[in-house]
């Protein structure tokens, strides 16, 4: 009788797997943005110097689940002049992707639904299709707010999913494989992708911030400018599917794919000798990284939408491309050795640390050379 | 027992999400409906190019068909006005020569293909990234860079097309 | 049981002259685009067929694919540019009416 992972048969073990990895997929996304929004909000509200939710349950534990129930119960409200079938598509369109990302992504060893060999290449398509859900949310709703904020949505995700597929180019140069799994075991021991590629790490970080809609880019649903954006026409379990279950869904994934491709995935101590150990890493890292998202959004202001355009262009992109020249130069020169490409990268973040006060001084002085030879003559005299 | 019957199932399904796709992209006088029915189109046509075991392909397309191209052509109807009111399609002048000459090249072919090309297509095992990234960067690399550049080429012409020119820019500024 | 060649030919072809009468019937320029969208998209699916079955190991239908893919992404572009840039002259996307080529 063949012997499949933990001692199991095969033919067992196919279904098996099959099970555990949807229930986990299910488990990390519909109880993960519970357990989110309570952490956001405590989060913040201790940066802030507040309580946050403190009265429902222990520490305000059943607080978000109080909150899902009410969404629930709601009454499902649909505006008279928002188009049918469009309106109802959009939340189904926004989630299926993200939901049909978790396909690929390893929880632990052997703990994955499939090993796609096009694994980063499919998790890339489907971060593209929630654009369209987004547009069509944008449009359905019949709502000026709304089609601003989803038009704003779809140009910052197009803009921001090409830094984003650079970074992860490099990644694939220097493992060599695009499959989730591959990718994970490439990174045995404590040499991590990270310590090689930590400029593409920071470029690929950045534009998921973007790609996720969080603060500082979380223009589409800016609320002091355009109520809630593609957001505003929905309510109820519409809203809490395409808000809640969607975005920090999108949030979660992103994180399991930085986990994946420049930490480690499941690998950790203790790993080979309890497999399911890595279920335990592979969550402890991702919500690292949730957290970290979260700190920064109770840290950095919003920007302004060129701002955003423009940093991605100007920015972003060039660098990612400059990233991708010198990894894949580097890579021919020394097959053998990964340490140029360390070098280079590392250095790569220096000069962007470094880059960035020098960058921001030249922008003030235009800034201000601008304002002063637009202003008018009488306020130039006021001044 | 097999599981031999879910290929021609899957392939049953698909084949009537891609026609069924086209022919509303067609006829229905909605453009936001008929461009996320051609989404649907290019979805359905994903999976057969999975079926035929190109999933590479299968990726790209949905990467460039529904990520990039609905979506553009979605903002080109938001941009333009167009009429709501059901147009007569079917009163048009040119709507029976069209019809008369689609079924005359269409049908031929269609009874040509089905009936000389019997064999099944075989299933590649290990799936056709790497012969594709080795065709593309060794005899098709030429090419390659030359459809790269006409990428560039479009890009810089649509936004030499789509820029205004500096008076009306400027004036649509003063009336800010 | 497998599903032949000459199936995915048939769905192609049929797709392709779906998207043929598109463009012959249809009178607004961005459903136009659209259809054409669609006769490049049948195409593909005969290049892979065919690739499928008479390629060779190294895959060179399915390149003529990726090509056909940045050709139909410029389309679009150039297209939708084209589009916008005559209805700012005047505000009509029916074809019939766009007759003036000048300014």
């Amino acid at each position: 009788m063949p012997v499949g992972p933990f001692g199991i048969d095969p033919l067992i073990w196919a279904p098996l797997r099959l099970v555990i990895a949807v229930g986990l997929a299910l488990f990390l996304v519909l109880n993960g943005a519970l357990l989110q929004i309570y952490l956001e909000r405590k989060i913040q509200a201790i940066i802030q110097d507040r309580l946050g939710p403190y009265h429902v349950g222990p520490f305000g534990l059943l607080q978000t689940f109080a909150d899902a129930l009410k969404l629930i119960s709601k009454e499902d409200v649909r505006a008279a002049a928002t188009d049918g079938w469009f309106f109802v598509a959009a939340p189904a369109l926004v989630f299926c992707p993200m939901l049909a990302s978790w396909a690929v992504l390893p929880f632990a060893k052997d703990i994955v639904g499939t090993n796609l060999n096009i694994g980063l290449l499919y998790l890339t398509t489907l971060g593209s299709m929630t654009v369209l859900g987004i547009v069509i949310a944008g449009w359905a709703s019949n709502n000026k707010y709304a089609l601003v904020g989803g038009l704003r949505s779809a140009g910052q995700l197009i803009s921001y999913e090409i830094p984003q597929i650079l970074a992860l180019v490099s990644v694939a140069l220097v493992v060599g494989s695009l499959s989730m799994i591959d990718i994970t075991r490439s990174q045995t021991g404590p040499f991590v992708n990270v310590l090689i590629l930590p400029f593409s790490f920071l470029i690929y970080f950045i534009a998921a911030l973007a790609e996720t809609n969080r603060t500082p880019f979380d223009l589409p649903e800016a609320e002091s400018e355009l109520v809630a954006g593609w957001l505003t026409e929905y309510s109820g379990m519409r809203w809490g599917t395409m808000l809640a279950l969607s975005e920090y869904g999108n949030v979660t994934v992103v994180c399991a794919i930085v986990t994946t491709l420049w930490f480690g995935g499941w690998q950790g101590p203790g790993v080979d000798a309890i497999p399911l150990l890595g279920v335990l890493w592979f969550t402890l890292k991702v919500y690292a990284f949730i957290v970290v998202m979260m700190w920064i959004r109770a840290t950095l202001p919003r920007l302004r939408i060129d701002q955003l355009m423009s940093f991605c262009w100007k920015g972003l992109i060039p660098m990612a491309l400059v990233n991708i020249v010198a990894v894949a130069t580097l890579a021919l020169a020394f097959p053998n050795t990964l340490v140029p490409i360390a070098i280079a990268n590392w250095l790569l973040v220096v000069v962007f640390v470094a880059g960035i006060p020098f960058f921001q001084r030249r922008r003030l002085a235009t800034l201000r050379a601008r304002a002063r030879a637009s202003a008018t003559p009488a306020v130039r005299a006021a001044s | 027992m097999t599981f031999d019957f879910v290929e021609p199932v899957v392939f049953a399904v698909l084949s009537i999400g891609v026609i069924a796709g086209g022919v509303a992209v067609v006829m229905l006088n909605r453009i936001t409906a008929a461009a996320l029915l051609m989404a649907f189109t290019f979805l359905s046509m994903a999976g057969m190019f999975v079926l035929l075991g190109a999933e590479t392909i299968a990726a790209f397309q949905v990467l460039i068909y529904v990520g990039a191209i609905t979506v553009l052509i979605l903002y080109g109807v938001m941009f333009t006005k167009f009429s709501t009111s059901p147009r007569a399609l079917f009163f048009q002048k040119q709507t029976p020569l069209a019809a008369v000459f689609v079924a005359a090249v269409a049908v031929p072919i269609v009874i040509v293909a089905t009936l000389s090309f019997t064999g099944a297509p075989p299933r590649p095992g290990g799936g056709d990234l790497p012969a594709l990234a080795t065709s593309v960067f060794t005899d098709f690399a030429f090419p390659f860079e030359i459809a790269s550049v006409l990428l560039l080429a479009a890009m810089v012409g649509a936004i030499v097309l789509t820029k205004r020119d500096d008076q009306e820019e400027a004036a649509a500024r003063r009336r800010r | 049981m497998t599903v032949p060649l000459g199936a995915y030919i048939a769905v192609s072809a049929v797709l392709f002259f779906t998207g043929c009468a598109g463009v012959l019937v249809r009178r607004n320029a961005v459903v136009i685009l659209m259809c054409v969208e669609l006769m490049l998209n049948a195409a593909n699916l005969a290049l892979v067929a065919f690739s499928r079955k008479y390629g060779s190991i190294d895959e060179r239908g399915s390149v003529f694919v990726i090509f056909v893919f940045v050709i139909a992404a410029a389309e679009v572009a150039v297209g939708l540019a084209i589009i916008l840039s005559a209805y700012r002259n005047r505000p009509v996307v029916d074809v019939d009416e766009i007759h003036q080529m000048k300014g």
